[in-house]
């Protein structure tokens, strides 16, 4: 089902992290907007990131072009929130 | 008692090696790991469950593919056709009932192979790439480099992605590659779409991906518990 709501989106991207980053629910609940991600946490190495944006890609049913991917979007929890809520909540 | 022992294989191409659980007159799972890093950050799941196998009478054999592992053959001289070949070859040199268990990239490597299959994760080639594709542009934003966007299907020399230097021909060939049918299939993430049930697994953690995969034992048991109410259906 596609999430109807940012707030769904938010579950789902900590719920992504957890599950691809091998991070406890525990420390993912406690991420905040400006949670630093990319370079901050060291389970996000360019493996990962490839696994997290893939396993968001099937969850919210959205479509990442490789060209959308930089620095920004992966650099805060926030960033990565508001960039895939802007592709799931089209 | 899990009785590991080093054997090994011959193919059209040469020799590579095999590790062997359980006796040797056991039935036997024989494993096509993923490919790349992922095959070393799902390494610890793959013995783990040959292991309870073993503890179960079932054998296990996890041969390298060659430019994988032990491999004498140079990573950038791999090929899918060899790779499929060879795990074939893997699969005949086990001289008792066979069983396949294949995982994320496995999936594409034994499609030569005849023996029931039982596919976990499975992955598209195409997605495969695009993961490593993925990863290299990652690890260059990290490193403040250039972002190069290269088509690996465009003629050039090896790419070097995720740590290996892969020949354009087997990504090509990999691009086009699509899990072959399997008797038994399981994904790890429920996902709209997918064809697949995902495994009644306690823990879901994508071991291929983490940068720390650890240990999963809870992963393990569950997978090794499928396997085995596949075996005995």
């Amino acid at each position: 089902m596609v999430p109807e709501g940012r707030t769904e989106v938010e579950t789902t991207v900590r719920g992504v992290l957890a599950d691809v980053l091998g991070l406890s629910r525990e420390r993912v609940e406690a991420f905040e907007d400006a949670t630093p991600l990319f370079g901050a946490l060291p389970e996000l190495d360019s493996m990962a990131v490839a696994g997290v944006l893939t396993e968001l890609e099937d969850r919210l049913g959205i479509l990442i072009e490789d060209d959308e991917i930089d620095g920004e979007m992966l650099e805060t929890f926030g960033a990565l929130v508001t960039f895939a809520a802007g592709k799931a909540l089209v | 008692m899990t009785g590991l022992a080093t054997d090994h294989y011959d193919w059209a191409g040469g020799r590579e090696a095999m590790l062997r659980f359980g006796r040797p007159d056991w039935p036997t799972i024989v494993v096509a790991q993923p490919l790349f890093e992922e095959a070393n950050r799902t390494r610890r799941l793959i013995v783990t469950v040959l292991r309870l196998l073993a503890t179960e009478g079932i054998g296990g054999a996890l041969p390298d593919l060659p430019g994988t592992g032990d491999s004498l053959v140079a990573t950038v001289d791999a090929r899918l056709e060899h790779w499929r070949s060879a795990f074939a070859s893997a699969c005949a040199r086990v001289d008792v009932p066979v069983r396949i268990l294949a995982i994320r990239g496995g999936t594409l490597v034994d499609a030569a192979a005849r023996a029931p299959r039982f596919h976990f994760a499975p992955v598209s080639g195409a997605d495969l790439v695009r993961d490593l594709l993925r990863a290299r542009r990652a690890a260059a934003l990290a490193a403040g480099d250039v972002v190069r966007a290269d088509d690996p299907r465009a003629p050039g020399p090896p790419l070097q992605l995720a740590g290996n230097h892969i020949d354009r021909t087997l990504l090509k060939a990999l691009m086009d590659a699509e899990p072959g049918t399997a008797d038994r299939a399981y994904t790890l993430f429920p996902a709209p779409g997918s064809p697949h049930p995902t495994l009644a697994a306690t823990t879901r953690v994508a071991v291929w991906r983490a940068s720390e995969p650890g240990d999963d034992p809870a992963l393990a048991r569950s997978l090794a518990d499928a396997i085995l109410d596949w075996i005995r259906g």
